[in-house]
């Protein structure tokens, strides 16, 4: 097979994916990152507030593995 | 990789393997949604399941089924059987937030999550996803050691067979592939069916259940960790992962919604079928007093076998046994999804193990030190199975925070927002899983406020 012909075959290849996927599927598009959104107040309190309720509750839950296994 | 040069745009465009496996799947979709007709419609039915399938019959694991397993043997038939109904009917409202993200941004989980709220919250939320999976990995393990030390299997080969199980899985290098043999794995879960008509339970104390929610369980300490566990066995973080990334993976898209629904309620439907399905084969233990604390898969198995005789018994270890491979499978898949999706590294079940050495690296070295860890002698692994759900649900609230921030944020996912009936519900659930993990709270740390709440 020639350069030509693996050059003719690769363009088949890539219109048939082309459309078969959308635009946005394609490995090559993912690699544009999409924008950084910034986070309100109110967002940031809530956040906050589960990360702290979080690091407390697997306290409690280590405590409770610590009696137990007394 | 593949790689042309078109002269009009003089820009390289550039094809990956993964690119025409996913197109080859997408054609397919398309032929058959081009057709009509009851057929055809069906195909198109076949052709999209999974996803949902998939993650409602993973989460139905190994510490969840022994969740429900000792629901059945402690309460036996009553409240809890509506109670897991409602638990899979959050978990419906969740997961279906999921495929709308995957199918509108064609991004998995974390990759959105580090993008759109930077890494400071992306880490967060990745190292709350690490411990969980892990964790869980290891009670799935667990499981599947006890399941085959029914049959007499040493726990060495019984984890050499899970790990054996779970290389196969991988080894088409497609997802399409790996989608369909899972899912034939996990609709072995549905042996925990037939498994409750052998012990021939009372339909109308089944009916009567349903219909009043009682008998009510006493309120006390076990039932606020049985109620945790129940809930922990429905939502969990790495479903939210799991299941927007294998919706990328397959190549939905938002013409695909309708069919993700309803993948996802078909998944939550068996899923609950097979939960209630262990409960009441349990029930009978209640019923004859059999204390099952502390019990594993093995435990159960052998405490019923004078009820439903040695194949009954045989199907219930059994069903243990896929309950933690299948999970074992899905569970390590999100994490290299999750890893690969942050690390920019290529992650898909349709890669080839020379494209994709970090993803297949990532999901066998997490089963397999998972597994490592069970074979430790001496560890207190009980402790692990018994609050791994528990972690789970206490998890769940900032993971779901960020998907509620995703799901309606207008400029990744366009005209497909959260409804007004769908944000009250998912406010809904975040609020009742809070609500469970503080009363769990104070159930440990303050019993005197816990008895002054009528607690015991």
């Amino acid at each position: 097979m020639t350069n030509k012909d693996d050059a003719n075959e690769l363009r088949a290849d890539q219109s048939w994916v082309l459309s078969s996927l959308e635009h946005d599927q394609l490995v090559k598009a993912k690699k544009h990152k999409i924008p950084r959104r910034r986070l309100k107040g109110p967002e940031l309190l809530v956040l906050w507030g589960l990360r702290i309720y979080l690091l407390f509750m697997m306290a409690v839950v280590s405590y409770q593995v610590w009696i137990a296994a007394r | 990789m593949k790689s042309v040069t078109t002269q009009s745009e003089q820009e390289t465009l550039v094809i990956t393997h993964e690119d025409i496996d996913r197109a080859h799947d997408r054609a397919r979709v398309s032929q058959a949604r081009a057709r009509r007709g009851f057929l055809s419609q069906t195909r198109l039915l076949w052709l999209l399941v999974g996803p949902g399938v998939l993650v409602m019959l993973g989460e139905n694991d190994g510490p969840s089924m022994l969740s429900y397993a000792a629901t059945g043997a402690k309460y036996g038939i009553g409240f809890f059987l509506p109670f897991v109904v409602l638990t899979f009917c959050m978990a419906v409202v969740v997961q279906e937030m999921t495929v709308r993200l995957g199918a509108a941004t064609h991004r998995g989980h974390a990759e959105l999550i580090f993008e759109r709220f930077g890494p400071f919250w992306g880490w967060f939320s990745l190292i709350d996803l690490g411990i969980g999976n892990f964790l869980t990995l290891i009670t799935e393990f667990i499981a599947i050691r006890a399941g085959l030390g029914f049959f007499g299997v040493p726990p060495w080969i019984a984890i050499l067979v899970a790990l054996a199980v779970l290389y196969i899985a991988l080894m088409s290098h497609r997802y399409w592939t790996w989608e369909r043999t899972t899912m034939a794995a996990a609709l072995f879960n549905l042996v925990f069916i037939p498994v409750a008509l052998m012990t021939h339970p009372s339909w109308p104390t089944v009916g009567h259940a349903f219909a009043t929610w009682q008998p009510l369980p006493g309120f006390s300490k076990d039932t606020v960790l049985i109620v945790l566990a129940d809930i922990g066995a429905t939502v969990t973080p790495w479903m939210l992962f799991f299941q927007q990334s294998a919706t990328v993976d397959k190549g939905m898209t938002t013409k695909d919604i309708r069919f993700g629904r309803f993948d996802t309620v078909l998944g939550a439907g068996l899923a609950t079928a097979a939960a209630l399905g262990t409960i009441i084969a349990t029930a009978p233990l209640f019923a004859h007093q059999m204390s099952a604390d502390n019990f594993e898969a093995a435990q159960f198995a052998q405490a019923l076998q004078p009820i439903i005789g040695h194949f009954g018994a045989a199907l219930f270890a059994l069903g243990m046994v896929e309950a933690g491979i299948v999970a074992a499978i899905t569970i390590s898949t999100s994490s290299a999804y999750a890893f690969g999706e942050v690390t920019h590294k290529p992650h898909s079940l349709n890669l080839p193990m020379g494209e994709g050495k970090s993803f297949y690296a990532v999901l066998t070295l997490c089963a397999a030190a998972a597994a490592a860890i069970v074979l430790i002698p001496g560890l207190p692994l009980v402790y692990v199975v018994l609050l791994v759900n528990v972690v789970a649900v206490l998890a769940m609230p900032p993971a779901l925070v960020f998907l509620f921030m995703l799901v309606n944020d207008k400029e990744i996912m366009g005209d497909l927002v959260s409804p007004l009936w769908a944000n009250i519900l998912s406010t809904g659930v975040v609020l009742v899983l809070t609500a469970a993990g503080v009363l769990f709270g104070i159930s440990i740390i303050a019993p005197n406020i816990f008895a002054a709440l009528g607690g015991k």
